[in-house]
């Protein structure tokens, strides 16, 4: 064998030795890579438990429709399905929810279909005080004048919600929407103007938050608590009575 | 070079890490924010606003570390877009929301006024992942160059 050969040979075996190790190192590196990202899938996995385990918006162990002492109901109370709704008469997503709720609402609760009941609560008070004197206002209204003058002045409320930036209709404004909504202005306008029934306003907000209501708008149908845009629950609403 | 991008991911990883965190204790309103830009079916919302803390946490993590580095950057560099598109997107729709980015979430009548910054923010950020994706070095002290070690080649 010639001198070129040798050097030629030598060569040769030189450069599949370094393709056999960048093989083997790229091997190693696709293994290595993979354990690192299944490992880190893993991780993903079980802190995806976690928070799913930490999720409590769907926990909530409500009065059913109709049972709760601060509320207003529209419907038959032996309707076969029930809507429960906390909600804040400042909260902007309620109104919406009003707004895409109402009138199909009503129009199940008046053909026997569903029975309705809106529970006000102070959610919103560290944005304004409009929050609890809307809800003694409701309250008032509810025990002076009824369930149905109170259900018209929840409506109206909402119709006439303030943005959460301001400005908040003031006590007399509250008065006014009353007597618009039918309540007699002597029998409403003390507990309306000097905020009378704090105490029930705090009451209401203590029973929604120990039923585990987190925020406002929270819809329980039958019993089970639905979330979504306004019209994924108006849908899951229509879908129960259909 | 290394230190830079050292830098880099110790800035968008650190931000992944605190986003992250604050809001794993409560997945409820993880949940409300993610449902606030009404851009996801609902069947999508509650997994999403439970999984994206997670997520960010382990992309931070890594970022930090330099474990999987610019895979890594890529996926934050991805979900920077997300948001970013996500913001902008309830900015031109008018809606007012919290965008969420560190918890909280849900309506906020400020919101208008807050956008441009968190667009912004996030732009940044956006930047800092691309950079650490781009840039062909994982910068220093990161895990990758004790896993990924390279043997020399024998000459």
């Amino acid at each position: 064998m010639s001198k070129k050969n040798r050097a030629e040979d030598r060569a040769a075996r030189a450069a599949e030795a370094r393709a056999a190790q960048q093989r083997a190192e790229r091997r190693r590196t696709i293994r290595m890579a993979t354990i690192v990202a299944v490992g880190m899938a893993l991780v993903i996995l079980a802190g995806f438990l976690l928070t799913r385990a930490l999720d409590t918006s769907t926990d909530v162990s409500a009065a059913p429709a109709g049972a709760s002492e601060h509320g207003v109901t529209v419907g038959d109370s032996d309707a076969p399905h029930t809507v429960v709704v906390y909600e804040d008469f400042l909260c902007p997503f309620c109104g919406e929810l009003e707004a895409a709720t109402r009138d199909d609402f009503e129009r199940l609760a008046e053909e026997g279909e569903l029975l309705v009941e809106y529970r006000p609560f102070n959610l919103l008070e560290r944005i304004s005080d409009y929050s609890p004197r809307a809800v003694n206002a409701f309250a008032v209204v509810l025990e002076e004048s009824g369930p149905e003058v109170a259900k018209r002045y929840h409506d109206l409320l909402f119709d006439n919600q303030p943005s959460e930036s301001g400005p908040f209709p003031d006590n007399q404004d509250l008065l006014d929407l009353a007597v618009e909504a039918g309540a007699e202005e002597d029998a409403v306008s003390e507990g309306i103007l000097e905020v009378t029934m704090r105490d029930w306003v705090d009451d209401a907000t203590a029973a929604a938050i120990e039923a585990g209501v987190q925020g406002t708008p929270t819809v329980i149908l039958d019993g089970e608590v639905v979330q979504g845009q306004p019209q994924d629950i108006l849908d899951a609403v229509l879908e129960a009575t259909d | 070079m290394g230190w830079l991008v050292l830098a880099a991911r110790l800035v968008v990883g650190g931000v992944w890490i605190v986003a992250g965190a604050l809001k794993i204790p409560d997945p409820a309103s993880s949940v409300q924010a993610v449902r606030a830009y009404r851009l996801l079916p609902e069947a999508l919302v509650p997994t999403v606003g439970q999984l994206l803390p997670v997520v960010e946490v382990v992309v931070g993590l890594a970022l930090v570390v330099g474990l999987l580095t610019r895979t890594m950057a890529v996926a934050s560099a991805v979900l920077f877009v997300a948001f970013i598109i996500g913001i902008a997107s309830a900015w031109a729709r008018g809606l007012t929301i919290d965008c969420g980015c560190f918890g909280g979430g849900g309506y906020d009548p400020d919101a208008a006024e807050k956008y441009p910054w968190e667009i912004a923010r996030d732009v940044a950020l956006l930047a800092g992942s691309l950079f650490v994706a781009a840039v062909g070095h994982r910068g220093r002290w990161a895990l990758d160059h004790v896993l990924f070690r390279r043997t020399p080649l024998e000459s």
